[in-house]
């Protein structure tokens, strides 16, 4: 056991001590710093003396969600043995051109399923089960997916996470999926793949795939030390590209794997050029940590290493988000672990272009280590964690599902999802129980999204030998009904050469004195994404501006919107394009 | 060490007596320095309210227009802007009041008084119109930092808020129906954006829900009908309150600035929480909606009348009339407030239990208003609820401003009713317009046509539409 990695696992814990009282920092250097477990205890034991954040839910709107999944018309659960503890993930995503997004869910022993949306706008939420276009053997032991446009025609695609070989379903416009892994000339490999992210290449006219892998368990002395590599599928420009679309044999083998359980593709360092993020479990590797890795255009990536400033770090790192919380263009990431959910925000007294992180999860609140409710004061476990603002308040929040592995005694049972919604004078304060999400399920993969396309953000959770949670969010709950969050836009970005959901682009969003900025992206969250118009809460804002970096570094002129409105930005447009769903037709 | 102790007990002294002496507020004291009528209409009025009820509202709405506000009712903004988003000033304001950037009057009739309570003003009242964001500290009438302009009368303000949002209500409906019909057709469906007679251009539906606006003409691409201020950018008299309360005197609706909102009670920092309440907003609300329109003079002097006459024929052919509409029909006289149209940041129709419904029809005047054959009145507001572009090569001086305002170019302006122009001289959106014939001819753009023939009559002829604009005016 390092000791000098777990005391960082400690830092927050160690700095609120030390607020507090030598007395107690004497013994959380000494006794806590044993085990990253004990510490996590230790602060759910102590969580409430050292809140650093003293807001209450009085200065905010509290969105309230009503779970549906039955009267929305989904009836599924993950399930599964050892190998489907993790994973449980699915995609949000419109397969049929309605611009409404459907849902595919991984089932782990289970089917998979693949949902139509066909919620109006505004009314409750309604899906109905499609066929999937699988053998039984490919629709099982799904742990996630993402969708995105892969082959280059104008139908979204899927990539399918399975614990075996990986999929690449081809999409027809109208939910109907082919397996294209021999047409694309991609093997799948033979991984336990848990996390995924994609982004395209600067000049690369099909996206370069990353794949990350859990535990090797034909590797001897399985499952502890035996990671597999994670994987980086480039598209082979030099194959034939024809009407098959890009062959992907081009693997690049991101040696040492240390058991990845999420990856995202993101501009760290602001500076155009796509690095990876990846979160890996402590549970199984052995002297492993947390990792970056520079992805320079169609050259070898490269690891982030000390000698680069990144500091070593191990978590049991599940999930992982990020957005720009303070605006000034370089992201904060959020990595959902096992007690110590953590909060990253980039060490503005490293050296420039030095990738190092200092952990703010305590000074803002969203450590999330233990459940807000009950008497169970044992560490929770994070898995899907994703910043969206759900009460459109222009202050971007944080959901981190919850849930026990499967029976590990060291860890909190009943253990809810959070909602972490960002307080206007600082910090985060948790509202999952208000909100009404708070279930006794064990949650993994959740999908964000405006399933209902009223401005208003709902949450699909899919949970362990559960139903699924679909959380429909109708706003604030009033006696007499539900009256509206604040005022909201979705952006929905179109280029027409590559890249057509401009993945890799950012958007700026500008009402009076306030920035807020979304990065397109593929990936990260726990064996989930969701795809689509992009979600952006307005406060008490009329209208915006909106600034477009798409991903080849152009930025776009100021396009002008109305709130409370789907807007969609074509690149070179004069003016936004507004969207309407369809409405119930009143006489 | 001591010195700096001494220093601050000195402070805390000094800080003390300044917060007694802007706390005398026993309001209990007839002389008591504070507005009594503020929290007097308790809960948010809801549902049909009767002749007893309005009134009383009506009254509580005209003492609170009247009343000059003062620190003890949370008078003043200390920490935070003009701007119709909460935003923090960046440093505190020295002087209670700044005649540049607000608040600049302690009440509402400070300006709205000519000819009677409610109605414009003259130049020396001019408000100085930016966005509050950056500079929002501005001490210049440089136009570069704000855009000067004149207080608009507010008579028949209800009477156009209804008018827009029928029109609004069209648009939207025409939207819908053309996406529909694209959805339905699988092709392309160009529509007409017709209301009351008035086009606002067409939009373009597509099957797959896209609805292409670069046709749109005259009105947000939202296709809400802002009927209020000089561009036409807000959409009620509600959102106009809670606007002006906060620019013009520091006094900060808890629906745009109050807890749930900024996160604090108290987000200018005078010291003062929950200034205005939904109630008050409301009871201004309606006693703006309920004001009298102006109406159309028949002056005791026969030559007078037949001079007017000719004007109005005059303008009917000059091409005034296409867009200073004589009137616009408007099917209902219930008022609902708050009103369907505002968003998030003003009360809306959809945020409240039951939202209350002003009967404009128990008015003393609603009477006097004509109708037509279907019933509908017919509001003579000599107006279209539209933008037009009002500068051209030749005529710009109406794009004497240098900002644009909330998406509206600097050279767009909504088309000014002229009910009641015979009462509230001087003209023009800057108010510096002393003659009418002058801000005729200021007019160009879209306006030169008619602007020309105006210019290309002999004097007489022009002189009769002197004549029938003198006799719109408000009542006194």
């Amino acid at each position: 056991m390092n000791a000098q990695h777990v005391s960082y696992d400690c830092s927050a814990f160690q700095w609120a001590m030390h607020a507090f009282s030598n007395l107690s920092k004497r013994f959380f250097s000494r006794g806590c710093v044993r085990t990253s477990l004990s510490c996590a205890m230790f602060m759910g034991l102590f969580s409430t003396a050292f809140a650093a954040n003293d807001k209450t839910l009085d200065g905010l709107v509290v969105p309230t969600f009503i779970e549906q999944a039955a009267a929305s018309g989904i009836d599924h659960q993950y399930t599964g043995s050892w190998e489907f503890f993790v994973g449980g993930g699915g995609a949000a995503f419109d397969c049929n051109g309605d611009r409404m997004p459907d849902v595919f869910l991984a089932g782990g022993s289970s089917r998979s399923k693949l949902y139509k949306n066909i919620s109006l706008a505004g009314e409750p939420l309604r899906f109905e089960q499609v066929p999937l276009n699988l053998s039984e053997k490919d629709s099982l032991s799904v742990t996630g997916a993402y969708a995105l446009h892969i082959d280059g025609d104008a139908h979204i695609d899927l990539v399918v996470l399975r614990v075996g070989r990986n999929l690449l379903l081809r999409g027809d416009g109208n939910c109907g999926f082919t397996k294209a892994n021999r047409q694309l000339s991609f093997d799948g490999g033979r991984e336990w793949t848990t996390g995924f992210s994609a982004i395209w290449e600067s000049g690369a006219p099909f996206p370069t795939l990353a794949f990350g892998n859990y535990i090797d368990q034909t590797a001897p002395g399985s499952p502890w030390g035996t990671c597999h590599d994670n994987l980086l599928v480039r598209p082979n420009l030099a194959a034939n590209t024809s009407s098959n679309g890009p062959a992907y044999n081009d693997t690049t083998q991101l040696t040492p794997g240390y058991c990845s359980l999420s990856m995202l593709f993101t501009d760290w360092n602001n500076s155009g050029e796509p690095s990876l993020r990846i979160t890996n479990d402590r549970q199984y590797y052995r002297g492993g940590e947390e990792q970056l890795w520079r992805v320079p255009t169609q050259t070898a990536p490269k690891l982030y290493t000390k000698r680069d400033g990144w500091k070593r770090l191990t978590i049991w790192g599940m999930g992982i988000a990020e957005a720009d919380l303070n605006s000034d263009g370089y992201p904060e990431y959020a990595l959902s672990s096992m007690g110590d959910n953590m909060l990253q925000q980039l060490d503005t007294e490293a050296e420039e272009d030095q990738p190092q992180y200092r952990d703010v999860a305590f000074d803002q609140g969203t450590t999330a280590h233990r459940p807000y409710q009950g008497d169970d004061s044992k560490p929770s476990t994070g898995w899907h964690t994703e910043f969206a603002d759900f009460n459109n308040d222009a202050r971007t929040d944080l959901f981190i599902a919850k849930g026990n592995v499967s029976a590990m005694p060291d860890f909190a049972d009943i253990d809810p999802d959070n909602l972490l919604l960002q307080h206007p004078g600082g910090g985060f304060v948790e509202a999952g129980m208000e909100s009404r999400i708070n279930l006794p399920t064990q949650g993994r993969g959740a999908l964000i999204s405006d399933f209902n396309a009223d401005g208003q953000l709902d949450l699909i959770v899919i949970n362990r030998e559960a139903s699924v949670s679909v959380f429909q969010n109708i706003g604030v709950a009033e006696s007499w009904g539900s009256k509206p969050l604040g005022n909201w836009l979705a952006i929905e970005l179109q280029q027409t050469e590559t890249n057509p959901q401009a993945i890799g682009a950012r958007v700026v969003i500008k009402t009076g004195n306030l920035s807020q900025s979304r990065t397109v992206s593929v990936g990260g969250g726990h064996a989930a994404g969701s795809n689509g118009f992009l979600h952006i809460g307005l406060g008490v804002a009329e209208r915006a501006t909106v600034r477009v970096r798409w991903p080849d570094g152009d930025w776009s002129h100021e396009y002008r919107v109305f709130a409370n409105h789907h807007a969609v930005l074509k690149r070179d447009a004069d003016k936004a394009i507004y969207w309407y769903p369809v409405e119930r037709v009143t006489n | 060490m001591s010195t700096l102790r001494n220093y601050a007990a000195v402070i805390v002294l000094l800080t003390g007596v300044a917060t007694l002496s802007t706390s005398v507020a026993n309001d209990t004291l007839p002389w008591a320095e504070i507005t009594p009528q503020l929290g007097a209409t308790g809960q948010l009025p809801s549902g049909r309210l009767s002749q007893r009820s309005l009134d009383a509202l009506n009254e509580t709405g005209k003492a609170l227009f009247q009343a000059q506000f003062t620190p003890n009712d949370g008078a003043g903004r200390p920490n935070a802007t003009q701007a119709i988003i909460p935003t923090k000033s960046k440093r505190p304001r020295e002087h209670a009041f700044f005649r540049t950037a607000g608040p600049d009057a302690s009440a509402c009739s400070s300006c709205h008084n000519q000819p009677v309570l409610g109605g414009a003003s003259d130049f020396v009242t001019n408000v100085f119109v930016s966005e509050g964001f950056n500079q929002a500290d501005f001490d210049s009438i440089d136009p570069q930092f704000s855009n000067e302009r004149g207080s608009n009368h507010l008579m028949g303000a209800g009477l156009v808020e209804l008018l827009a949002r029928e029109m609004s209500r069209d648009l939207a409906t025409i939207r819908a129906s053309a996406l529909q019909a694209a959805r339905k057709t699988g092709s392309d469906v160009t529509q007409p954006l017709i209301s009351k007679g008035v086009s606002y251009g067409h939009i373009t539906a597509s099957p797959d829900g896209l609805v292409d606006l670069s046709g749109v003409d005259g009105v947000d691409d939202d296709l809400t009908v802002r009927p209020f201020s000089q561009k036409g950018v807000m959409t009620s008299l509600r959102q106009f309150t809670v606007n002006a309360m906060n620019h013009h005197h520091g006094m900060q609706a808890d629906e745009r600035f109050g807890l749930k909102v900024t996160g604090t009670d108290d987000f200018d920092e005078d010291g003062y929480k929950n200034e205005l309440n939904a109630g008050d907003v409301s009871a201004l609300v309606a006693w703006q909606a309920m004001l009298e329109p102006p109406v159309k003079n028949t002056p005791s002097d026969a030559a007078w009348v037949e001079a007017a006459s000719r004007g109005n024929q005059g303008m009917q052919s000059y091409g005034c009339l296409e867009c200073h509409r004589s009137a616009l029909p408007l099917e209902s006289l219930d008022f609902l407030d708050p009103g369907p149209l505002d968003v998030v940041g003003t009360l809306s129709s959809n945020s409240v239990e039951s939202p209350a419904i002003y009967d404009l029809s128990l008015t003393y005047w609603a009477d006097s208003l004509p109708r037509n054959e279907q019933g509908y009145v017919l509001v003579p507001l000599f107006g279209d609820l539209k933008r037009h572009q009002m500068t051209d090569r030749k005529n710009d001086a109406l794009g004497n401003e240098q900002l644009s305002q909330r998406f509206v170019d600097r050279t767009r302006f909504m088309t000014a009713e002229l009910w009641g122009v015979g009462s509230t001289a001087p003209y023009g959106h800057r108010n510096d317009y002393v003659a009418l014939h002058d801000i005729i001819l200021a007019h160009g753009g879209a306006a030169k046509a008619s602007r020309d023939a105006y210019a290309a009559a002999d004097e007489p002829a022009q002189l009769d539409v002197i004549a029938f604009l003198k006799t719109l005016v408000i009542q006194q």
